[in-house]
């Protein structure tokens, strides 16, 4: 790591007050990609700013037809909340599959979605459900907040605050994990709400991007088989040493009718989890570290 | 010859009599120093006033140095040395003393066919002229922090001249491929041939059926947990080196630095306390082990250096990648005629080690009866890490090629698997058999323990259970392997026994334990031998200040040549110790006998123990000069013979052939291990084995992109690592035939698990896809390989040839 | 330089850290808590895995200046009054590492699990959690069988169920 200046404000008002002096610091959420790319030098800030000392980031609760969720809420208090299992169970199983245990209980929602990997599992969570993400500026609309690999429309002395899921009438996340870092080789996030279907992809493509052929077919008919005469286009899509954009493509149909047919039939929180496989589907899973979890942007760091 | 069934049984912790004696899961001594943070890894050793060192690595797989320019890196904070090669070459460092082979008699001997020595070229810790493989280490930063060295190793410009890249095996070979070595005529090191090429031929051209076989068995690398760590110190005043590191042998270690250094036998120390993990690419001396010794010279202080894992993954020796070519012949009832081939082995960017091509090449024909083969094996360089032997060197590769043969065979020709595995197995009768390529193998009930797995496996029943899953839309496939392991390595070994006053033993011992438990099973030989408490046995290791010669620890000959050499020191402690006895109990020594840790004269009812006998060593004013305190033994034997283990597994996959995704739902693996000393340690040895062996077949690829020779898997990101939800509960029992040609009959039982496993795992896959007609997938079998896989078998477009993994059928 | 001061296996302490300095770097060079290993560099080992506040985390991956007035356990805290820990004990018990480098950070991460899991643990569960920990010696299958018993053993010596720190 190079070095750099560490700030623990006590107040919101004094992170965003650092980060308006400094135009290089870099706010510290769970750290869980951000340290770890500091770690191997991919990253480079005078001064991190920890969010971990304001509480009032952290906490869940409900809201009218909203699930609200503080943006230092760790996965782990995501996965285990009794009012998101209730409200939103996709959600709770697909914070309960980020990363690993130990990563749950560290990284946070605000963390994450800021980072914006493209393997990632919030940023199909938020997107899938057309979350709303407020900031200390503003509230942005998930649907306008992702906007490339790593990237959002989050401004450089902009902080999350919090995340509102709004409560859906039937959700499901199914992901196939990459081997190794065990991200999203492609995530799909299906959501029916009143305003129609939603479908978010994670993993298979630079950026978290809603599936519209499949959530217009859907809409009309809430069943896997109006799935049967759609396909999407391999172009576009991730290709690395893990898996084609070919083969990316046709993961993005198999999980879109799985998470699907996950919805559909299955109400209550699931973790389908089976045990012991390689490129287990239906686990809700990983995220670790990562900077870059495509092709190009891994490999040997003595490039 | 009988075999003994064993089955996992719950450790022994108590005290009480005859703990520790030999076929017992007694606790591990190592354990509660592991368990408490108590234990001592080369990281963990920090000596007083010790700086930091961070190598600058090539960015390139193959160019040219030709400038290094350290002024900015110097100037920079903190920053004590900035060494290169062109320093190294002046302070007369020598390469890192490969040797091509290990060498071991009973292996069969691998030559150039045109009579010209095998090519072979230094390998300098910093490379001064040129880089073979990104990530090999042009520069030494020294600094009074790590991250102070790192920030002095970015300020090092090196100006490289880049060179056409080579990172394919085959396409290495060829005689048009980038050259690596200036001074050799291609980049085959190595091409000769094993075998009887006309009894070969004769029998191929009166086969019924041959099948054939191509296949890559890709490169992986061993990843211990523990990351290499080294910390040199220099004392001037009597010019003596001290390295603290992990290896595989302390004394190995010491001998290859002084070469390197040019120094005398008593100018340089090893200390290798714990060592997390070895799996053979830890077994050679690694050149930041001799930069931290001379960097302490050079600047007068310790200087401590440890790997980060992205860099182990670059720069740690690595294994497998081999690309064979094989054909079977059989006759009309199915009987193996004949075998023949040819291998390439990839060495990577040095001529570090071509054993894995001959310790495969010569044990072709796996374990199975074949009267005639003849085999072309070529070894090449290529700009990639250095390659060394891998768990099992050399064998799982070629065992999986015979086995997928086998299943080849009884699919394209109409014959059961089994009952082709059965017909060409040797029988007991048949004992020893020599191998087509002249190896012999010692002894085995073959038969018996294929068997006795296909029942552990429930081959019978699988039926059911394929028709039960595929209710459930999976495809379940089941396979079977048979192996046979040659354990030959460093043939010499030497124990230094010493019993004490207060009745404790201590052995010295040349190998070192990397995490197979030889404090406890070594000390089990000295409880059962000498009649000692397991507890008062201290077992030695690691340290050359008092290790005077040791063989390490590979080739599975840690217990298998320790058990030899501490046998030899107990029975000469007893037979000094009858003298002296005799002494105490007043008569002649061939009166005396040793029973139960005791010396006893029949029939007078005196006994004395080993105890009273240590202590009159010392003590007895008659002791004659030769058994005069304290009692002791050396046994120094050099081992000509090789044992080989041999066994079987049975594994059934699921399949979900929607996603190719696929999960182990059974796995039984029964080894002969000619004699249990601690049954805990074996079936962890063979857990252990099995999970990297499944880990090969299914994920691990050190994958490099055939244009740059970049490593694209330099992560755990990318390098898919066995986790705990890939695997069920192994169902692992053993059989004991004792080895003939093993004193005490043992046959080492680290590589067994590791052996068949490829095999295994690939023919139980092609089996759950037999239904969609897939003839074979190649490994790593990654979920996108079997949905292509079962894609292509249904008539889909493509070839066989995967295009997002190139690599995979190479011509 | 920052100071940071936080309870260490019940010890107070402190020490001066640079912002870059990491819990795991705090622990085994200012400390000399040598039990917490470092095998990777991704967050993905676990062999670095201490507890935090009575949780489970990747020490290689927290800042030390983070952890102002903390309460870490490391492994060579878990052990109280000279007595094993029951998971240190199943793990020795079960044969559950071999070279042992990443058996602290298992044996942590598996206090851990019964701390989210519950005493009561069947092998998928075990499996399943034991994903940020990667271990290259036993395949797994004895670390598997000494959580189990270790969880269960773990009850009956602490009736709450609590696990220490």
């Amino acid at each position: 790591m190079y070095d750099f200046e560490y700030h623990k404000p006590k107040s919101l008002d004094d992170a965003a007050a650092t980060l308006s002096q400094h135009e290089d610091f870099k706010l510290l959420a769970g750290g869980m990609s951000l340290l770890p790319a500091l770690k191997l030098r991919l990253a480079r800030y005078s001064g991190l700013v920890d969010l971990g000392a304001l509480g009032q980031l952290r906490g869940i609760r409900r809201e009218g037809d909203e699930i609200v969720i503080g943006a230092m809420t760790p996965h782990a208090e995501v996965a285990d909340s009794a009012a998101v299992a209730r409200a939103i169970p996709a959600l709770a199983a697909l914070a309960g599959g980020i990363g690993d245990p130990l990563v749950r209980n560290r990284g946070t929602l605000g963390g994450s979605i800021a980072n914006a990997d493209p393997a990632a599992d919030y940023p199909a969570g938020v997107l899938g459900l057309g979350a709303t993400v407020v900031t200390t500026r503003r509230t942005i609309a998930a649907d306008k907040f992702f906007i490339g690999m790593f990237e959002t429309v989050l401004e450089p002395r902009e902080i999350i605050t919090e995340v509102r899921f709004p409560i859906v009438e039937a959700a499901a996340y199914s992901k196939f994990r990459q081997p190794a870092s065990r991200f999203a080789l492609v995530g799909v996030f299906v959501a029916r709400t009143r305003g129609g279907v939603r479908v978010a992809v994670t993993g298979a493509a630079p950026s978290v991007f809603r599936f519209k052929e499949a959530e217009e077919a859907l809409t009309k008919q809430f069943d896997s088989t109006a799935l049967d005469a759609i396909t999407i286009a391999a172009a576009g899509l991730n290709s690395d040493i893990h898996a084609s954009a070919e083969y990316r493509a046709h993961c993005v149909m198999v999980m879109t009718k799985r998470a699907v047919a996950k919805a559909a039939n299955v109400p209550s929180p699931c973790n389908e989890r089976g045990r012991v496989r390689q490129g287990a589907t239906m686990s809700v899973n990983i995220n670790t570290p990562s900077p870059g979890s495509s092709a190009g942007e891994r490999g040997s760091t003595y490039r | 010859m009988s075999i003994n069934i064993n089955t996992p049984s719950p450790a022994i912790s108590g005290g009480g009599l005859g703990r520790g004696r030999i076929g017992q899961p007694v606790l591990r001594k190592e354990d509660l120093r592991l368990i408490t943070g108590a234990g001592c890894f080369s990281d963990d050793v920090n000596l007083p006033g010790q700086a930091y060192a961070i190598m600058v690595r090539a960015p390139h797989a193959h160019a040219r140095i030709v400038s290094i320019d350290t002024a900015q890196a110097l100037a920079a904070p903190g920053i004590i040395a900035v060494l290169t090669g062109r320093d190294m070459l002046a302070d007369g460092m020598k390469p890192i003393p490969h040797r091509p082979f290990s060498p071991h008699p009973a292996d069969m001997p691998l030559e150039n066919t045109d009579g010209t020595p095998i090519f072979t070229a230094p390998h300098y810790p910093l490379a001064p002229d040129k880089v073979r493989h990104v990530g090999e280490a042009v520069a030494m930063v020294i600094a009074e922090s790590v991250a102070a060295a790192k920030d002095g190793a970015e300020l090092v410009e090196v100006d490289y001249e880049l060179l056409p890249v080579i990172a394919n095996t085959a396409a290495a070979a060829s005689p048009t491929a980038p050259r690596l070595f200036d001074q050799a005529r291609s980049n085959v090191c190595l091409d000769g041939v094993m075998g009887d090429a006309e009894a070969t031929a004769a029998a191929f051209a009166r086969a019924a059926h041959v099948v054939r076989f191509e296949t890559k068995i890709p490169r992986v690398t061993g990843v211990p947990m523990e990351p290499r760590a080294a910390v040199g110190a220099y004392d001037p005043a009597i010019g003596h080196y001290t390295l603290h590191a992990g290896t595989s042998g302390a004394w190995r270690t010491k001998a290859d630095l002084v070469i390197m250094l040019g120094v005398g036998d008593d100018d340089v120390r090893v200390i290798t306390n714990d060592v997390g993990g070895h799996f053979g690419t830890r077994g050679m001396l690694y050149g930041e082990f001799a930069l931290v010794i001379w960097g302490a010279r050079r600047i007068g202080r310790p200087v401590k250096w440890t790997c980060e894992r992205n860099e182990a993954f670059a720069t740690d020796y690595q294994g497998r990648d081999l690309v064979v070519e094989a054909e079977l012949a059989l006759d009309a009832d199915g009987n193996f005629l004949a075998m023949r081939g040819s291998n390439i082995s990839n060495a990577g960017g040095h001529t570090t080690n071509f054993s894995p091509l001959r310790k495969g090449v010569e044990i072709m024909s796996s374990i199975y009866r074949i009267p005639a083969a003849h085999f072309r094996a070529r070894g090449v360089v290529s700009n990639t890490a250095p390659t060394r032997p891998y768990r099992s060197s050399g064998r799982p590769e070629v065992l999986y090629v015979m086995e997928r043969l086998i299943d080849l065979a009884a699919r394209e020709h109409g014959f059961d698997r089994i009952e082709l595995r059965r017909r060409n197995l040797p029988t007991e009768a048949e004992m020893p058999y020599t191998n087509p390529f002249g190896m012999i193998y010692d002894s085995g009930a073959y038969h018996r323990v294929m068997e006795k797995a296909l029942g552990l496996g429930d081959w019978a029943g699988f039926p059911a259970r394929r028709a039960e899953a595929r209710a459930r839309g999976k495809c379940r496939g089941i396979g079977v392997a048979n192996y046979v392991d040659t354990a030959s390595g460093v043939p010499r070994e030497r124990a230094e026994m010493t019993v004490h006053r207060d009745g404790t033993v201590d052995v010295i011992i040349g190998t070192v334990s990397t995490g197979q438990g030889h404090e406890t099973s070594f000390a089990q030989l000295v409880t059962e031998w000498l009649g000692v408490p397991f507890d008062n046995v201290r077992i030695l290791t690691g340290d050359t200040e008092f290790v005077k010669f040791g063989g390490g620890t590979h080739s599975g000959r840690g217990l298998r040549l320790a058990s030899i050499v501490i046998w030899g020191a107990s029975q000469q402690i007893i037979e000094k110790g009858k003298r002296i006895a005799a002494l105490l109990l007043e008569c002649e020594s061939g009166a005396v006998e040793f029973r139960d840790g005791a010396f006893v004269r029949p029939g007078r009812g005196r006994t004395v123990s080993l105890t009273e006998v240590a202590r009159a060593a010392h003590e007895l004013p008659d002791v004659p000069d030769d058994l005069r305190g304290p009692l002791a033994a050396i046994s120094d034997e050099t081992i000509t013979t090789a044992q080989f283990p041999y066994g079987c597994q049975v594994v059934e996959v699921e399949i979900d052939p929607e996603l190719g995704s696929l999960e182990i739902v059974r796995y039984s693996a029964v080894d002969d291990v000619g004699r249990a000393v601690n049954p805990a340690i074996i079936h962890g040895q063979v857990h252990g084995g099995i999970a990297q062996g499944v880990g090969q077949a299914l994920m691990e690829h050190c994958y490099y992109d055939p244009e740059t020779g970049q490593l694209l898997s330099g992560s755990f990101m990318d390098y898919a690592m066995p986790r705990a939800d890939n695997f069920p509960f192994f169902n692992t029992e053993y059989v004991e035939t004792p080895s003939p040609t093993h004193p005490l009959g043992m046959r080492p039982a680290g590589e067994g698990g590791t052996a068949p496993a490829l095999g295994v795992m690939i023919n139980s896959i092609v089996d759950a896809l037999s239904e969609f007609g897939v003839r074979h997938v190649e490994m790593p079998a990654t979920p996108e390989r079997i949905w292509r896989a079962i894609r292509e078998a249904r008539g889909g477009a493509q070839s066989m040839c995967d295009r997002n993994t190139p690599e995979v059928m190479l011509r | 330089m920052p100071t940071v001061s936080m309870t260490v296996n019940g010890k107070r302490v402190s020490a001066e850290v640079e912002g870059r300095t990491l819990l795991v770097e705090l622990l085994r060079e200012h400390l000399g808590l040598t039990g917490t290993h470092v095998g990777c560099d991704t967050t993905q080992c676990g062999c670095c895995t201490v507890h935090l506040n009575g949780t489970g985390v990747k020490s290689c991956t927290v800042l030390a200046a983070s952890c102002e007035g903390a309460t870490i356990t490391t492994i060579e805290g878990l052990a109280t009054e000279g007595k094993l820990h029951p998971m240190q004990e199943a793990f020795r018990e079960h044969h559950a590492l071999q070279c042992g480098f990443c058996t602290p950070g298992m044996i942590m991460s598996a206090v851990d699990i019964v701390r989210r899991k519950g005493n009561d643990l069947d092998e998928r569960t075990i499996r399943e959690q034991l994903e940020g920990n990667i271990c290259r010696c036993t395949g797994y299958h004895n670390i598997v069988i000494a959580i189990q018993s270790g969880a269960a053993a773990m009850k009956q010596s602490r009736p709450s169920g609590a696990p220490p720190g």
